[in-house]
């Protein structure tokens, strides 16, 4: 029955998914240094070549090498203020980094339906699953909406770029937010209305098309987290190097 | 069975789409079709039958729907669910899963069905509805015609006693709308009781047992098919209502002479993401004229348009401009895309503001005129939002007009448009035409083009096979291209 869902590349529990997400955040805050912290990024990146996602890794991996080399070179060149400003600024930025690449390809690849029969598994409550599935499901149709708030834009002469944003930043915003936000309010709407009628609401545990069912790759991807997670540690306390 | 016994409802701070002091009855397996001018109240109905008034819109209710003997109000949504079904108009945003399996089982899993038989039924359905084919997919890649089958199916699956559709057809193509046909040709034979709120009535015309006409929120009229068809043409425009068999719409009289060409498309190939879209596209086009795009979904009119206004990129071949070639950012500068949702390129906070929107030095004398000839005048101060379809569609002609484009193409500017509005658009299009503006339209509207277009260009399989003039003479090959049959079934 798994057979027909691998369409490309590697399949997970959302339950496990959720885990990997725990143990990033973990990973992240206790890496000893900025090499450990690239090596996590490595790791989410081949864990994203697993599930297929080629060009989006690859663009996390170059970027984030760009930002590595511009800290190295901050720490290494400047004084003063600029410095200490640079730091704070980029020191968030790599905390939050690996977390958000891996919360990108979690969330190209969860299926709404898997996402919630896991969330019953687990037994937690329908008020905060409706909303998390409700946003899982908008975020495809937020690119859809782009793409066409992209070409109003060009049709009014307003660039949809970085440039055109540096240019006219007020312009640029009002163009992007108002259509986004008024697409936004009816498709909630829409989608609400939608599953309501089709009985969200009922109190019974919703069964699932697809079983969900934590195998081999989910515990092996859980494993080298959490070695990764203990590795990191042992660095830190000294029992290693 | 179904009971409305003295509704009335209105919605909170809003005065359309009420309804007064309804009183009707829908026997078991009966297919009863809901028309009038939008905001005559259709859609409430539907709304009162699914239990979405009174839990989900706020107004105030008066009188008792009542579905099998049960007041609709003292039942939760969920049991509502399992035995009212409802299809909507939007095809985009009535999903709530990414592939189209889990979607159509999503009713079902909700009603906790165990497993195996969830199985079961997405097979089952899958086979009854002949969508085999759409199994398994990203509903993303889909077309609004096949989404709406999707929607559909959902509801299938879920087996409810009684089918709410509102809308269904807007944004469907002619196919897909046969296909919806033949849908509810099967529920209607399964003995399911059909309610349908909808403007376009000929693909319902044998479907329906009884034609219930509502204006300002009241029954005026409840007519069987035969009956309805008696109507004559001017009666049922009075009634604000769209054609009711598609054989009896024909093109007008011949158009005055040629207009002198002023774009020219040579050898124009597209493609999209590396693949062809189309190939080798040759055409004229003369000022002031107004010309159709058909073709199935998927045959290249949105990159076709895009193109046209140079929002693509990945083409070859020559635009021409009055003899001139024309640059993608050029073409970009002249032409203006009204798109189906307007809601996209409107930014500004006010009717008044979206005019002069990014434009450097705007000219005030400009604005107002423009304002005034579209009759937007008395609405400058309001947020474009608080405006009617129609009125969004003129703002952002306005907002061409004051830009000083040329070349306007519309894409499917009529759906989900009621007789009136539909005349309207028709009216802004021939006055866009007189201006001596280019148009081009993406349509499924058969009626539409035969008011407006001179021309219709048809793609197919990546070419452009036909080129055909609105008249009479060409009336066997349009119809062919709007699949206007001659009443025989597939």
């Amino acid at each position: 029955m798994s057979g027909k869902r691998h369409k490309k590349g590697l399949w997970l529990d959302p339950r496990a998914k959720l885990f990997l997400i725990l143990i990033c955040v973990l990973s992240s805050m206790f890496a000893p240094s900025l090499a450990y912290q690239f090596v996590l990024v490595m790791l989410i990146a081949i864990l994203g070549a697993f599930f297929g996602k080629w060009k989006y890794v690859i663009k996390a991996v170059c970027f984030y090498a760009v930002i590595c080399v511009l800290t190295v070179w901050i720490m290494a060149e400047m004084t003063g203020t600029l410095r200490t400003m640079f730091i704070a600024f980029l020191g968030l930025f790599h905390k939050v980094y690996a977390c958000g690449t891996l919360a990108g390809i979690v969330l190209t690849t969860t299926k709404v339906n898997e996402f919630l029969s896991a969330m019953n598994r687990v037994h937690a409550p329908k008020k905060l699953v409706i909303p998390m599935a409700v946003m899982l499901r908008y975020i495809p149709t937020i690119q859809e909406d782009w793409r066409y708030i992209k070409d109003a834009m060009r049709m009014r002469d307003v660039s949809p770029s970085l440039a055109g944003f540096l240019a006219h930043p007020g312009m640029t915003v009002e163009c992007i937010y108002v259509p986004l936000l008024m697409a936004a309010s009816k498709a909630a709407d829409d989608l609400s209305v939608a599953s309501v009628t089709r009985g969200i609401e009922n109190p019974n545990p919703r069964t699932c098309l697809v079983q969900i069912k934590c195998g081999v790759a989910d515990w092996g991807v859980m494993a080298v987290a959490v070695a990764y997670l203990i590795f990191e540690l042992c660095v830190r306390g000294g029992v290693i190097g | 069975m179904i009971e409305f016994e003295n509704v009335s409802f209105s919605y909170t701070g809003q005065e359309h789409g009420g309804l007064h002091d309804i009183n009707l009855k829908i026997s078991d397996g009966e297919c009863v079709l809901f028309c009038g001018r939008s905001g005559c109240g259709k859609t409430t109905i539907t709304r009162l039958v699914n239990g979405l008034i009174p839990q989900f819109y706020q107004g105030e209710l008066h009188g008792r729907v009542l579905v099998d003997g049960q007041e609709i109000s003292n039942i939760p949504m969920y049991q509502i669910a399992a035995k009212v079904g409802s299809v909507f108009q939007n095809p985009r945003t009535q999903f709530f899963n990414v592939d189209t399996d889990s979607e159509i089982a999503f009713g079902i899993e909700n009603e906790a069905r165990p497993p195996q038989e969830l199985i079961e039924r997405v097979e089952q359905t899958a086979d009854d509805l002949r969508i085999q084919k759409l199994r398994n997919r990203n509903i993303f890649e889909l077309s609004g015609g096949e989404k709406q089958k999707i929607a559909f199916a959902s509801v299938y699956a879920m087996n409810p006693q009684i089918y709410l559709l509102d809308e269904p057809s807007s944004n469907l193509d002619m196919t897909s709308i046969q296909e919806l046909r033949e849908h509810l040709r099967l529920i209607k034979k399964q003995g399911k009781t059909v309610l349908i709120a909808e403007h376009r009535l000929y693909y319902l015309m044998e479907l329906a047992d009884r034609i219930v006409y509502l204006e300002k929120g009241e029954i005026k009229g409840i007519y069987t098919p035969e009956e309805f068809r008696q109507l004559s043409e001017q009666e049922r425009e009075r009634m604000g209502l769209r054609a009711v068999d598609l054989r009896a719409v024909f093109p007008p009289k011949p158009h005055s002479i040629a207009p002198i060409p002023v774009l020219e498309l040579r050898n124009v190939t597209l493609r999209y993401k590396k693949r062809t879209i189309l190939h080798d596209i040759g055409l004229s086009a003369g000022k002031g004229e107004v010309i159709g795009v058909v073709g199935h979904n998927g045959a290249g009119k949105t990159t076709f348009s895009r193109a046209l206004c140079g929002l693509h990129k990945d083409c070859d071949g020559q635009f021409l401009w009055e003899s001139k070639p024309i640059e993608r950012k050029e073409r970009l500068q002249r032409s203006y895309m009204v798109m189906q949702d307007v809601n996209y390129e409107l930014f500004a906070d006010s009717v008044e503001a979206e005019c002069s929107f990014g434009i450097r030095n705007p000219d005030q004398t400009l604005v107002n005129a423009t304002l005034e000839e579209l009759g937007l005048s008395p609405y400058r101060e309001q947020h474009p939002n608080t405006l009617s379809g129609g009125q969004k569609q003129r703002v952002a002609v306005a907002v061409s007009m004051i830009c000083g484009k040329d070349l306007l193409v519309f894409d499917e500017p009529t759906s989900g448009l009621d007789f009136d509005s539909m005349t309207q658009v028709a009216g802004l299009i021939r006055r866009l035409s007189n201006m001596g503006k280019v148009i081009f339209i993406v349509t499924h509207d058969f009626e539409f083009v035969c008011r407006t277009c001179s021309r219709v260009l048809h793609f197919d399989e990546g070419e452009m096979p036909d080129d055909v003039p609105v008249t009479m003479d060409a009336l066997p090959k349009l119809r062919e291209l709007f699949s206007v049959s001659d009443g025989k079934e597939r």
